[in-house]
């Protein structure tokens, strides 16, 4: 951003942030927000699973409620977990490079955690 | 530009320490927290993989299942999972210690110290909690 540009900017929208920040800021929160509940849902999950063996949890995972419930709590996991990977990358790595790389790995790391989840509820659910 | 204005040009920075300074700064409670925040979400990541590892061997079938739950309910198997648990539940709570500051609240010296605090131990209260009632109930055994 030149100088010409920082004139040009009202008083007003400093408050906003001159490329992107403010759409990341939000997303944090959302998803934050979003997982309260998702994450409690899972303990909930985890307990009632918990000791019933294959039977119980193929049972559980099968409901379409609980399925849906699984592909939220993974999908804005996933989410919230690349944007904090990349947040603590961003304060620690230093070189550019291996920054970029690193931020790659973690955003490969998160669809993958994505796709081996739906793909797992795809077959849960073909079976069902 | 003259020789002289590109001699006065800062010269090419070198590795700057980056965030944050552990080693000069003196501990206090909202740092912890800070620290715990950022090492329990790491640590929930690996919880995320091995809740992705469970339903897909789920999806495998009951031969694959089964072998997923051999290692899951040995006694390392079940301290893997606490420690899990123990991430989650006091990023959780971090999290909400967060979402509380992100509303403008509780920022003064004193109450940002003893919220940390309190988050820390609600998080720690719950994980105990959740597997009282686990061993209570007897879904687990050791």
């Amino acid at each position: 951003m030149s100088n010409n540009d920082a004139m040009d900017r009202s008083s007003l929208s400093w408050k906003k942030s001159a490329r992107h920040g403010a759409g990341e800021w939000l997303a944090e929160r959302f998803t934050s927000v979003a997982l309260i509940p998702l994450t409690l849902w899972a303990a909930y999950a985890g307990f009632t699973i918990a000791g019933t063996g294959y039977e119980g949890a193929l049972a559980f995972v099968s409901r379409p409620l609980n399925m849906a419930a699984i592909a939220a709590t993974v999908l804005i996991t996933a989410w919230h977990m690349y944007m904090g990977l990349k947040v603590i990358i961003d304060d620690y790595i230093g070189k550019s490079g291996t920054r970029g790389f690193l931020i790659f790995l973690t955003f490969g790391l998160s669809a993958a955690v994505v796709v081996a989840t739906a793909g797992a509820l795809w077959l849960v659910y073909q079976g069902a | 530009m003259s020789e002289q204005t590109l001699k006065t040009l800062p010269p090419k920075i070198p590795t700057r320490p980056l965030s944050p300074h552990l080693q000069i700064w003196r501990w206090h409670v909202t740092m912890l927290g800070s620290i715990l925040h950022r090492v329990t979400g790491s640590a929930s990541v690996a919880g995320v993989i091995l809740v992705a590892v469970w339903l897909v061997c789920l999806a495998m079938g009951r031969e694959t299942y089964t072998v997923f739950v051999q290692y899951a309910s040995t006694p390392l198997g079940l301290l893997v999972w606490f420690g899990l648990s123990l991430a989650g539940f006091i990023h959780l709570t971090g999290g909400l210690r967060h979402l509380i500051w992100d509303t403008g609240a509780s920022f003064g010296p004193k109450t940002a110290d003893s919220l940390t605090t309190w988050t820390l131990l609600l998080g720690v209260a719950l994980t105990v909690a959740f597997w009282a009632v686990l061993f209570a109930t007897g879904k687990v055994t050791l």
